[in-house]
């Protein structure tokens, strides 16, 4: 008995032993085959995107919304013979995080959806070279069907770090219900100018049930770090947060302070705005425009996404508009880009069939089915000359504001910046301080952090 | 040979350390008591070997998972976390950094308000209301105790979201209240002056499960004799209250405190749901702030730097409260 107990024990304690091993044995730069071809596996994350039009499986009833991301892996499976790519699904809202402890832990996957402007990947991660830069495997011809402003975007040091797959504007959106119930006539083609926009903010402020309380709001935003909504209006008299090149803080010109006075005056003077405006609550602002239980602000500035929004799940009589123009006559507006990077690989063999699968899942058609499916705009040329919404106006309109695109500055301290200005930019909003005050407040900390 | 050394030699006399010899020698005696102290541990474990293979698996995880990550959140405190490349040691600048930073010196003014305020009035309303309770009968006394522990196992994040819309400008429900009651509502969480206050109420109001729970099993175990003793003398409720209920529960109300204590100077949930740490820097507390050091700007040893002063703060703060509050034991 005592010798089946001590071989029991050692059996246990070899099965043990070989499990150790293979969990620190590290396979993930694998192996040539005998004609040369790299295999193993690649690690790509996802998040959700869309469903095959019926499917209402799983807990919420929203179906396999990752359906697109497998078939194009079993695609490129298939061609590729000891490949396995192994799909992680990682829900939008966790992605930012995810990734950033991965990073810290070096434990990164092959492949990431990252807006290169977003909290997770930053100039800094690029340059501690946590990022693959992919120049070597586009042709100047590939490289040419992008917008330029999308290869901005991942561009640094004239290296390429991602494949833009997606572009992203801010655009306000306006009720159209609320416009007719105020008598208010909406801008034609989407185009005004500051003060007829402000015309319309206080038109559209009004008491609904007489009881002398104000029911409705011509406008509303919220400010927040990493949030953008309410940026362009700072721009529109020619302001701009930093200099062109990237050494001094700019948003104290006279340009600048003048436009972020102006749309805290909305609220503070014109009392256009709830006083909620400028606060920090996203979910709030979002849901007083488009819930249909309460809609009690009648035009907000939001992403793309809030469009596809309107359109689905808070049904809502909307149109397009672009951001007032200012002093430059210009209309402007900001956006994001959105695409694949690849993280840093050991093998070279293993990059170059990385490298070929990220463009797989980029290329035109592929791009054109995103922008139809999943309501982005695409980043390649040739898939926005197929017209993804011919059949979608406002997502139309909305693609034409790309043009009117500015990105935000890319300097490798930007959070730290961001976070400064849209601080100080919060105790304009709330009446606490005057642009003035509030931007000279803001320049010797940002200007601490440019000289660094 | 010196006398005194052979008298320590021959008897284990310890002397007084009123001279060079006598401290040498004191000193000494500590090292050869504590050479012994091991020896009398290490027989012990011997002979009680099955109960530490018993905490074994217990003692591996608390190293691995405790004691590893704050010794190496010290040592990064040291150095600038590189992802790729080595750390590179920089000594001391990441607590310079930490000094010198405006945001680090509002947030920790913050969390201490935010501490001095509701830990005294969480356990105070602790014990009031465990008092209160523990007078009642059986049936009365399991309803409140459950009723009060529940807000215990509810997620903060559902709290928080909950407050947020009491606190709503245009429909909250304390605006409507106090437009009911003809009072100018308050922009509750986006002004200075109201915003960090706005989370103290909050936490103010949510009552402290754990301290009733505890105080009313700790009441449970005062001798009746006492209060027998106290009528006779001719002591009124509130007397017995004050001089035999409160005093003999002071282990509980140190234990309390420093609990308390610490999860406040850890706030956080609140924090990233309800304001972000604004408007400004008006609700920026240390945890919020360590967390986006860490997490959005990966300033790893920064941040571990950061943390290293709030342990040392709560070390130094839980050690005061013990001394001060157990003073009287």
């Amino acid at each position: 008995m005592k010798g089946k107990m001590k071989l029991f024990l050692s059996v246990l304690l070899a099965i043990g032993f070989v499990l150790v091993l293979s969990a620190c044995g590290d396979d993930s730069d694998g192996a040539t085959d005998e004609d040369g071809n790299w295999t193993g596996t690649i690690t790509i994350w996802d998040g959700p995107r869309w469903a095959e039009e019926g499917d209402t499986s799983g807990e919420e009833g929203k179906g396999n919304q990752y359906f697109w991301l497998e078939g194009k892996i079993k695609e490129f499976e298939e061609a590729n013979p000891g490949v396995k790519i192994e799909l992680v699904q990682v829900p939008w809202a966790e992605m930012p995080d995810k990734l950033g402890v991965n990073i810290a832990g070096q434990s990164w996957p092959d492949i990431a959806p990252v807006d290169i402007s977003g909290s997770a990947v930053s100039i800094d991660h690029i340059d501690q070279g946590v990022i693959e830069p992919l120049n070597d495997f586009f042709t100047e011809e590939e490289m040419g069907d992008f917008y330029e402003n999308a290869l901005d975007a991942y561009t640094y040091n004239d290296k390429l770090y991602g494949i833009p797959n997606s572009i992203t504007v801010h655009s306000m959106l306006l009720n159209l219900d609320l416009f007719e119930e105020a008598g208010v006539k909406a801008p034609e083609n989407g185009e005004w100018t500051w003060d007829e926009f402000v015309d319309a903010a206080e038109k559209l402020t009004f008491d609904r049930d007489g009881d002398g309380k104000i029911d409705v709001y011509g406008f509303s935003t919220y400010i927040l770090p990493g949030y953008y909504e309410a940026w362009p209006f700072f721009y529109i008299n020619g302001g701009q947060p930093l200099s062109d090149d990237l050494s001094e803080f700019a948003f104290d010109s006279p340009e600048a302070i003048e436009a972020i006075q102006a749309l805290a005056d909305l609220k503070l003077v014109n009392e256009a705005a709830p006083v909620s405006m400028g606060g920090a609550d996203v979910g709030g602002t979002f849901q007083a425009w488009a819930s249909e239980e309460q809609r009690t602000v009648a035009m907000e500035p939001w992403a793309t996404w809030a469009i596809s929004s309107a359109q689905t799940a808070n049904p809502t009589n909307f149109m397009v508009a672009n951001y007032p123009t200012g002093s430059t006559g210009e209309p402007v507006t900001i956006g994001g880009v959105g695409g694949w990077t690849m993280f840093k690989q050991e093998s070279d063999a293993k990059k170059e069939v990385v490298a070929e699968f990220m463009k797989s899942i980029s290329d035109t058609d592929e791009q054109f089915l995103m922008s139809q499916s999943y309501g982005i705009f695409p980043a390649r040329i040739s898939a926005a000359e197929m017209e993804p919404f011919a059949e979608n106006p406002e997502m139309a309109r909305a693609q034409e504001m790309s043009s009117q695109v500015v990105m935000l500055p890319r300097h490798p301290e930007w959070k730290k910046i961001d976070e400064i200005i849209q601080r100080e930019l919060q105790l304009v909003f709330n009446g606490e301080k005057t642009a003035e005050e509030a931007m000279a407040t803001a320049k010797p900390e940002v200007e601490a952090l440019l000289g660094e | 040979m010196h006398k005194l050394y052979t008298k320590y030699k021959t008897t284990n006399y310890i002397p007084k350390k009123d001279s060079r010899g006598g401290r040498i020698l004191q000193l000494s005696a500590r090292f050869k008591n504590a050479g012994k102290s091991l020896k009398r541990t290490g027989k012990e474990m011997r002979k009680n070997y099955a109960a530490y293979l018993f905490l074994l698996p217990k003692l591996i995880l608390f190293a691995l998972f405790i004691v590893v990550p704050v010794v190496w959140a010290f040592l990064l405190s040291f150095q600038e976390y590189r992802i790729v490349d080595s750390n590179v040691f920089v000594f001391l600048d990441n607590y310079k950094a930490v000094f010198e930073s405006e945001a680090f010196k509002k947030a920790l003014l913050n969390t201490t308000i935010y501490t001095v305020v509701t830990v005294p009035f969480n356990v105070i309303t602790a014990l009031i209301a465990a008092s209160l309770i523990h007078s009642l009968g059986k049936f009365a006394q399991n309803f409140f105790r459950a009723a009060f522990y529940l807000p215990t196992v509810t997620s903060m994040v559902i709290i928080a979201m909950v407050w947020r819309w009491m606190y709503n400008y245009e429909f909250g429900l304390f605006n409507h209240v106090m437009g009911l009651l003809g009072m100018e509502p308050i922009n509750w969480l986006g002004q200075t002056d109201s915003a960090l206050w706005a989370i103290i109420i909050m936490q103010m109001l949510i009552p402290f499960g754990v301290g009733i729970i505890l105080y009313m099993a700790s009441m449970s175990s005062i001798s009746e004799s006492l209060y027998e003793a106290a009528t006779i003398d001719g002591a009124n409720a509130f007397q017995k209250w004050l001089k035999i209920t409160i005093p003999m529960l002071t282990p509980s109300t140190v234990y309390l405190t420093l609990l308390s204590t610490i999860g406040s100077f850890q706030v956080f949930t609140q924090i990233i749901l309800m304001t972000g740490g604004g408007p400004g820097y008006a609700t920026e507390t240390l945890v919020h702030l360590i967390y986006k050091t860490g997490f959005r700007d990966f300033e790893f040893g920064l941040a571990a730097a950061q943390s290293v002063v709030l342990f040392f703060i709560i070390f130094v703060i839980s050690v005061l409260q013990y001394k001060v509050l157990n003073r009287n034991k």
